[in-house]
Parts: structure tokens; C-alpha cells; sequence
């Protein structure tokens, strides 16, 4: 198709007519210009991609994002109370203090709780050695995982040591030590993990 | 303490996804860790887009910050039809016309950019020309020349069919050129 300057920008939509456009702009200056800043808008375009550093944009997006969270909402006081009180009338139902009931029972409680304690005290220690461990490096890595892991093992320690509380108020409570008990796992877990990271990397 | 905000934070440790349907998956469970993924992958991008429409960086981030709260309390209504890519450009499409139209109301508008100087670079003039254009067709022009994105992307960012992409594109260039022109002629 023979192309004149005035089907230049029927061409510039036709891509099938753009050969026919280009040889006409061979002989025809005002075209050739067209075309070539036609061409140049396209080459330059990326160029104005903006690109630059924004060390904590992550990081306040991550606070952001985590302050969505759902929490899981606190326990009013009274529900503690109610929950209490059935714990105490299903301990004496069961129980039965009225009747007689073989001597060494109480003793035997309190054995098993001195163990579970003891066997706790070891294990936190262990624990403590093993953060002992990890703290320097933990502690001074600059990096986004190293803040993340930094975050998880505060929340551990918080969760712990409110569950420590409650347990001390409730000692023979299995639930709270077995609760505690999973929670020690999960820092020691997390630990490891750091540790093992911290190896590799 | 929340339980279920040490098991997120759990999995937020997990490694890396398979596919994007994994990757989505993640999300759904409001997996941080898979948003820091996206923000990995599409981060860069979203911020240059950002800047173009919003015309600093500071204001930029504020709108991708906001873009990925809002992904975050929306992906559960997110269909999958297009790519989270796709779909995380027209959050911040948004979010920084938002964010504009925040600007606009505690600040008087700014004065118009001055008309290009005669023989500029290229490059410096048509960014000049890109922000005084219309801005339908410079937010074509924007993602498909600047960001790469092809016309069914764009028209599924911006709910336009593929057909008006193509025609905004080529109305955004002809705009261009003539602005181009003008400087430098």
C-alpha cells in the first residue's frame, strides 16, 4: 500500500501497515521524525521505571499487617471465677474427702508435682543455655528474620512467664503446666531453628 | 498471649511456595510471611507506579503501606481471576488516589509543572509530558510502557476491555508526541 504523510497515524495504529509507513519515511523527513519519536517513547518509557532503596517500608507494612491480627480476647474475671468454682465441685465430687481413702494419696500428688517442677527447672535451664547460645548474634543481626525471631521468642517469654504466674497459683493444675510445658518446647524449638540458620548462613 | 498469634508467627518461619495458588493460599490464612513474599516480588513495581501518580516517594510508600493493608483484610475476597500481581496494582491504584485526594485537602494543589524547556533530553521531557497528560491514558501508558505489563493485565487493573488499553495507549503516545514536539520544536 502506498502510504502518504496523511495515513501515518492510521499506520501507527495498523501494525501490519507499519512497513509501508517506514518506507515512505525514507524519503520524507516530517514522517521519519514521527516515526522515530514514536519509536523513542517506547525505548525511553522503562527507563522511568523509579526504583530506590526503602529499608523500612517492610517493616512498618509487617507492624501494620500484625497489628490486624486478630488477638484473642482476654477472659473476663468472673468466667475465671465460674470456672474455678466447677473445678472445685468436681474435685470434691470425685474425691469424696467424706470418705476414708487410702493415706499417702495427697503425698502422692505432691510427689508427681515435685517431679513435674523439678523436671521443669531443668528443662528451662536448658533453655536458658541454649538462648545463652543464640543471644549475641540474635541479638546484633541487622536482618528482617533475625527482628522476626527476636519478636517470636519476646512473645514466648511474655506468654511464659504469665503462664508461670497462673500456674503458681493454681500448682496442681495439669493443663496450665502442660500448657507451660509446650510453650518451653516452642522456644527451645525456636532457638534451634535460629541456631541452626545462624549455622548455615 | 494469643495462641493463634504465635501460630501465625509459626508459620510466618515456613519456606518458600510452590506456585501461586500455594502462595494464595498463604495469604487466605492471613500468612505474613507470604505477604512479605509479595511484597518481594511486586514491591518494586508497586512503588514505581506509586510515585507516577502520586509524584514523590514518600507518599508513594504511604500508598503501597496502605495497598497491602488493605490486601491483607481483603484477600479472603479475592477471587483468583487475575494474578495477585494484577490485583495488588489496582489496590495501589487506589490507594494512592486516596492518598491524592488526602493531599489535595490539606494542601493547596501545587502549581502546574512548567511547560518543558526547549531541547531537553528525551528522556527528562517525556517524563514531564507523562504527568500532563490525560490521566487515563497516562496510566496506560504508565503500565504498559514504563512497567512492562501487557494489555490483558492492564485491563484487568484498570476494568477497561483490552481493546480501550490498546486505544488509551495510542491516544497517551499521540498526546505525547505532541507535547514533545511542541518543547522541542
Amino acid at each position: 500500500m502506498i502510504i502518504q504523510c496523511s495515513d501515518l497515524e492510521r499506520a501507527l495504529r495498523t501494525p501490519e501497515l507499519m512497513p509501508d509507513a517506514r518506507a515512505h519515511a525514507e524519503h520524507c523527513e516530517n514522517c521519519r521524525r514521527e516515526l522515530y519519536l514514536w519509536a523513542e517513547m517506547s525505548r525511553l518509557a522503562p527507563s522511568l521505571h523509579e526504583e530506590w532503596e526503602s529499608p523500612s517500608l517492610w517493616q512498618r507494612i509487617r507492624s501494620a499487617l500484625a497489628a490486624e491480627q486478630p488477638r484473642r480476647a482476654r477472659v473476663p474475671v468472673w468466667r475465671w471465677g465460674l470456672a474455678a468454682a466447677a473445678a472445685i465441685i468436681l474435685a470434691v465430687v470425685l474425691l469424696q474427702p467424706w470418705h476414708s481413702r487410702p493415706a499417702g494419696r495427697d503425698l502422692l500428688t505432691q510427689n508427681a508435682l515435685d517431679e513435674v517442677l523439678r523436671a521443669e527447672t531443668t528443662y528451662a535451664q536448658s533453655i536458658d543455655k541454649l538462648a545463652a547460645l543464640a543471644g549475641p548474634g540474635l541479638q546484633q543481626s541487622p536482618s528482617p528474620l533475625a527482628a522476626a525471631y527476636r519478636e517470636k521468642l519476646l512473645l514466648l517469654d511474655s506468654a511464659i512467664a504469665d503462664l508461670k504466674t497462673s500456674a503458681e497459683n493454681n500448682r496442681y493444675n495439669t493443663y496450665l503446666r502442660t500448657e507451660l510445658a509446650s510453650l518451653y518446647q516452642e522456644k527451645q524449638k525456636t532457638l534451634q531453628e535460629w541456631l541452626q540458620h545462624a549455622k548455615t548462613n | 498471649m494469643g495462641t493463634v498469634q504465635l501460630a501465625l508467627m509459626d508459620r510466618a518461619f515456613a519456606a518458600d511456595y510452590n506456585s501461586e495458588a500455594d502462595l494464595l493460599a498463604a495469604c487466605r490464612r492471613q500468612d505474613i510471611r507470604a505477604f512479605e513474599h509479595l511484597y518481594h516480588s511486586y514491591g518494586g513495581r508497586l512503588k514505581s507506579i506509586a510515585y507516577h501518580i502520586v509524584g514523590n516517594r514518600q507518599d508513594a510508600e504511604d500508598a503501597v503501606q496502605e495497598a497491602f493493608l488493605k490486601a491483607y483484610r481483603g484477600i479472603r475476597g479475592f477471587s483468583g481471576q487475575s494474578s495477585i500481581g494484577t490485583w495488588l496494582c489496582r489496590i495501589v491504584i487506589n490507594a494512592c488516589y486516596d492518598v491524592t485526594r488526602k493531599r489535595r485537602l490539606e494542601t493547596e494543589a501545587p502549581p502546574d509543572q512548567p511547560a518543558p524547556k526547549e531541547q531537553l533530553p528525551l528522556r527528562v521531557a517525556l517524563a514531564d509530558a507523562m504527568r500532563r497528560i490525560n490521566p487515563r491514558h497516562r496510566m496506560v501508558f504508565l503500565l504498559f510502557e514504563v512497567e512492562g505489563l501487557r494489555h490483558s493485565e492492564i485491563a484487568s487493573i484498570l476494568e477497561i476491555p483490552e481493546g480501550t488499553s490498546k486505544s488509551w495507549l495510542f491516544e497517551a503516545k499521540k498526546e505525547l508526541k505532541r507535547l514533545l514536539t511542541e518543547g522541542r520544536s
